[in-house]
């Protein structure tokens, strides 16, 4: 992250010359910012799928403790909170570049869909198709990790 | 409303900013759909991971500022440089051997044949030989019944 920061004041520092002051200079650091961070993400490697077997001890009692309470608000000890950020970050890194920073921007941040179309330079309709998308994959990929922990769902009745 | 399926309301709205009466619909499907059940728990579940990714906080460490303008002094010093130059210093190896090259191709193509003429003569016809040889030895007789001599004897 911190090498994410550093490209981002260089990218600033040195395209200064190219902001011709016609949006908000936050604007224009928070475009620098998304692209820089975008090209990180797309240069990391992309996981086909999580399964069970990949989360960590950590991770897979986490999960056991918010499904067990799950009506009760969140822990938010430093210590939950990291555990839950890395499995944050192993569920999302399932999600092609482009659906994770949409997802992240819109649900973690709370950004408006306008928001993240400045951001990116996307049309406000592919801001919300992907925001979809990659809304209903880390469901489903959650979905499938809770089924196989055998914790999830409790049938009332099969139809709905 | 009970008996549709919820999971497009699910994919469709950010998990916090569903409704009071949203969230009434998809509780009270979800008691009698196993399926919309696993999907409601999953969605939340997912909104919860999103809402502490955000929430971690990364302080930068102790001498991060000084290895930005670090950086940020090598970037400019680096800019500083002409573009030649900084070709010629990453590239100048391979364009100085290529001169080498060039320079020495040259040589052999140009200043090598001019001082071996050598071939020339090894080109010269029969003919001229003889005649040649004609001019010092022999007589234009003489040479007719060398030619004529062979031929009989090839008979």
């Amino acid at each position: 992250m911190e090498e994410a920061a550093q490209e981002v004041f260089l990218k600033a520092f040195t395209q200064l010359g190219s902001y011709e002051g016609r949006g908000s200079m936050e604007g224009w650091l928070t475009r620098i910012a998304t692209n820089t961070c975008l090209n990180m993400i797309r240069s990391a490697k992309r996981r086909p799928e999580l399964t069970v077997s990949d989360l960590t001890e950590d991770e897979n009692k986490w999960l056991d403790d918010q499904l067990s309470d799950v009506a009760s608000e969140p822990q938010h000890s430093v210590e939950q909170t990291l555990i839950a950020a890395d499995l944050a970050d192993r569920v999302l890194a399932v999600l092609p570049p482009e659906d994770q920073m949409a997802l992240l921007m819109i649900d973690g941040e709370d950004a408006s869909v306008k928001e993240v179309a400045e951001a990116t330079g996307w049309s406000e309709s592919k801001v919300k198709v992907r925001a979809f998308r990659a809304r209903k994959k880390l469901r489903e990929t959650m979905e499938k990790l809770l089924s196989h922990k055998g914790k999830i769902g409790r049938p009332v009745s099969n139809e709905g | 409303m009970k008996d549709e399926h919820i999971i497009d309301i699910l994919d469709d709205t950010v998990f916090s900013g569903l409704s009071i009466e949203q969230l009434d619909i998809i509780r009270s499907h979800s008691r009698e759909c196993s399926d919309c059940m696993s999907a409601y728990q999953a969605a939340k579940l997912s909104s919860v991971i999103l809402a502490e990714r955000v929430q971690t906080v990364v302080e930068p460490t102790p001498f991060f500022q000084t290895r930005v303008m670090a950086a940020l002094r090598e970037q400019q010093s680096v800019e500083s440089v002409p573009a030649w130059l900084r070709l010629w210093k990453s590239a100048g190896a391979l364009v100085s051997s290529m001169a080498v090259a060039t320079v020495a191709l040259a040589v052999l193509s140009f200043a090598v044949p001019a001082n071996s003429p050598e071939p020339l003569a090894t080109a010269a016809t029969a003919e001229s030989v003889i005649f040649d040889q004609g001019n010092e030895e022999l007589s234009y007789e003489q040479v007719l019944s060398t030619i004529y001599a062979d031929e009989d004897e090839g008979k």
